[in-house]
């Protein structure tokens, strides 16, 4: 009895397993809406079979771009790419494990409200360089996050001015500066802070001096006291930047990161 | 009664037998929403088609150094100080569990996305999990690796054994039940040869190894993804390059859209703009990323072997020194020029080897054939339009694997891993 049962539940599986390898290769051409794919016998679909190539396969696009890309004005090379290996030892060194020992000691509930509660203080920078920049859509909005975010989310622990569909838009005095033409300047790698210009540079000390005499909720002139705020302030923003060193993963980092550094700043400005 | 349902079972197992052949995925059912191969692997899956997974600070997880070739801290450059020794990442469970070892594809490190989103799927699935960078890659290459010339796949095989072996003896206290071993890409033809290494030194008599996307014919891999930088891209002319062409489209999707906001939905919605990306312009961008790797593999092996071809032996580099003029002459060094130039020569030289088609025989799964066909502890999942594969190689894996090979007619290469019809597949392969 056992061994008939046996068999019909082998019968029964086999014909699972029949139906599950069923496989009409037809419907992957119709599913594809866009082009007509040749599928050969074996199944395979060829993708390079649609693209367009020069005919002499011998174009030099990639090179051209890239030689083109490399080239971003760094008078102060070698000293950059000093200060680009220090900052990658006192990454692994001294910020990562301080961000990990924070990361575990403190819950993540915590966390969330320690970076809201600064990104909410740099949305005074923002504001007033978005006014500077004559956006006035992007000013109201950074104004009503300012205000929801320091009344309804006491003192900026929340964030309800995101889920209200205002999200963050970061503004600096770097980015105004470009709004008006000033050029990046020669690159700069500042140490701890990171990959910068001296037009960057510029807009952060502005930026920094601003934020102190503004002196908003109190927090800058607290902070002159109680430098841990400041500590707090370092490994937040640490935590919350997801770059890593060495995570590229090239020997040719330094100049990646510049080119991407470069790249992105010009995007914010343009946007 | 009896003997013709005798009859009817042996009727069944001889259909069964003939049906014996690959698992192909039909698209209708699959439902894997990219059906351009390109953009998946660009995009790879929607996020909210995504298995959920646990978060980084839910994992018991620490990255570990090994010290594999000592004499190289004193002949790498200052500079290389970074990949001196060998680092990993181990995601440990509390208790007893078997281990996967993870590997990473062309040029990847340990860390890469792939490997970091493997981690959590097995991790989840209660497994120890160490992830491995791929043979290829700059730190694998430097701290590692024997002859710093990747690409003979037998070698990198057994660089990668020392480092799983040596994985072991640092974490010889960690409970492990057995060990099971999977890669993508590049890593999953490693793995193969990883695992017919095994069967003879017999250090971890791997339970089950999976393929995930390998290359079939590696020099039909590169030559296409050496290719892919050859498309006719629309928009590119004297002065736009192909770059500022891309970084012309992105600026004009945010300022359409009036913010910036990098998240994971960015890359479906950008499709969806009127800046989407045509399929040359994409087919460009992945062949661009390969070059990159391309460039620092060629880079890497030069200066370690002191070839002399893009680096003089013996010049001089500190932390100070520029390596752009390096930068510049590897670039124009793609798989085919690495392969020429560098593994070729090597390998003559140490094998007394002959023609390319030799050595591409000896380093694709060709040369593993009869092992694979007869162990059915190795499967492997492909995709019907990856990019690294060529007329055949689909055939070829058919013939050799059986029912063993998962054909799934989308996810272009390696887009579709993230897909949770894939993770399922993948951990039930695991579960056995």
């Amino acid at each position: 009895m056992v061994n008939r049962l046996l068999l019909v539940t082998a019968l029964l599986a086999s014909g699972c397993a029949l139906a599950e390898e069923v496989a009409p290769r037809a419907s992957v051409v119709e599913a594809d809406k866009t082009e007509t794919l040749t599928v050969e016998a074996d199944g395979f679909v060829d993708p390079l079979r649609e693209l367009k190539f020069n005919p002499g396969l011998d174009q030099r696009e990639f090179e051209r771009s890239t030689l083109a890309a490399l080239n971003i004005y760094d008078p102060l090379e070698s000293l950059n790419r000093r200060i680009y290996h220090f900052n990658y030892r006192f990454d692994q060194w001294v910020f990562l494990p301080v961000v990990d020992g924070y990361r575990y000691v403190t819950p993540g509930f915590v966390r969330t409200g320690v970076s809201n509660f600064f990104n909410n203080l740099g949305d005074v920078p923002n504001l007033f360089n978005s006014v500077l920049q004559l956006k006035p859509k992007r000013s109201a909005e950074i104004t009503a996050r300012l205000m929801f975010n320091t009344i309804i989310g006491v003192g900026g622990l929340w964030d309800p001015a995101t889920k209200m569909g205002l999200p963050r838009q970061s503004e600096d005095f770097g980015q105004t500066l470009g709004f008006y033409g000033v050029p990046d300047g020669p690159y700069l790698m500042l140490p701890i802070l990171g990959p910068s210009n001296l037009r960057d540079t510029t807009g952060l000390v502005v930026d920094y001096v601003g934020e102190k005499e503004i002196n908003y909720l109190n927090v800058p002139d607290t902070a002159s006291d109680h430098p841990e705020l400041t500590v707090l302030r370092a490994v937040d923003k640490r935590y919350t930047t997801n770059f890593r060193y060495g995570q590229t993963n090239s020997p040719f980092e330094y100049e990646k990161l510049r080119y991407v550094y470069t790249q992105a700043r010009k995007l914010q400005i343009a946007e | 009664m009896l003997r013709s349902l005798r009859l009817a079972a042996l009727l069944g197992g001889l259909l069964l037998a003939a049906a014996a052949s690959a698992r192909d995925i039909d698209a209708a059912s699959y439902g894997y929403p990219l059906t351009n191969p390109f953009e998946a692997t660009i995009a790879t899956t929607p996020p909210e088609q995504r298995p959920t997974l646990p978060s980084d600070d839910d994992i018991d997880q620490a990255d570990y150094s090994l010290t594999l070739r000592p004499e190289r801290e004193f002949t790498l450059p200052d500079n290389f100080w970074s990949v001196k020794k060998l680092r990993y990442r181990l995601a440990k469970q509390d208790h007893e569990a078997p281990l996967i070892f993870l590997i990473a594809g062309t040029g990847a490190p340990y860390s890469s996305s792939i490997n970091e989103y493997l981690k959590k799927l097995f991790y989840q699935a209660g497994y120890h999990v160490v992830q491995l960078s791929s043979p290829t890659s700059w730190d694998f290459m430097s701290a590692a690796s024997r002859f710093a010339t990747p690409g003979v796949t037998s070698e990198d095989a057994k660089d990668l054994y020392r480092v799983m072996q040596a994985v072991r003896a640092q974490q010889a206290h960690l409970p492990v039940s057995e060990y099971y071993l999977t890669g993508y890409s590049l890593g999953a033809l490693d793995a193969a040869f990883v695992s017919k290494l095994d069967e003879t030194r017999k250090s971890f008599n791997f339970k089950r190894v999976l393929l995930l996307n390998p290359p079939v014919n590696l020099y039909t891999s590169i030559t296409n993804l050496d290719k892919l930088v050859q498309t006719r891209v629309k928009g590119i002319d004297r002065s736009t390059t192909f770059y500022e062409l891309m970084l012309e489209k992105l600026t004009r999707y945010f300022q359409d859209k009036g913010y910036i906001d990098l998240n994971e939905a960015l890359l479906y919605d950008f499709q969806k703009s009127r800046q989407h990306l045509s399929n040359e312009q994409m087919a460009m961008l992945i062949g661009t990323s390969f070059r990159f790797s391309a460039a620092d593999i060629a880079f890497t092996s030069d200066l370690i072997n002191r070839r002399g071809l893009i680096i003089p032996p013996k010049f001089p580099i500190t932390e100070g020194s520029s390596l752009e003029p390096f930068f510049k002459r590897a670039l124009q060094c793609d798989f085919d020029c690495y392969l020429t130039e560098q593994v070729i020569p090597m390998w003559r030289a140490r094998t007394d080897g002959n023609s390319l088609l030799q050595l591409v025989d000896q380093v694709s799964l060709y040369a593993l054939e009869d092992y694979l066909r007869a162990s059915p502890k190795i499967a492997v999942m492909h995709n019907a339009d990856d990019v690294i594969l060529g007329p055949g190689d689909i055939g070829f894996l058919r013939r050799v694997f059986g029912e063993r090979l998962t054909l799934y007619p989308h996810g272009g290469h390696c887009g579709n891993l993230n897909y949770r019809v894939n993770s399922d597949a993948m951990l039930e392969f695991f579960r056995g």
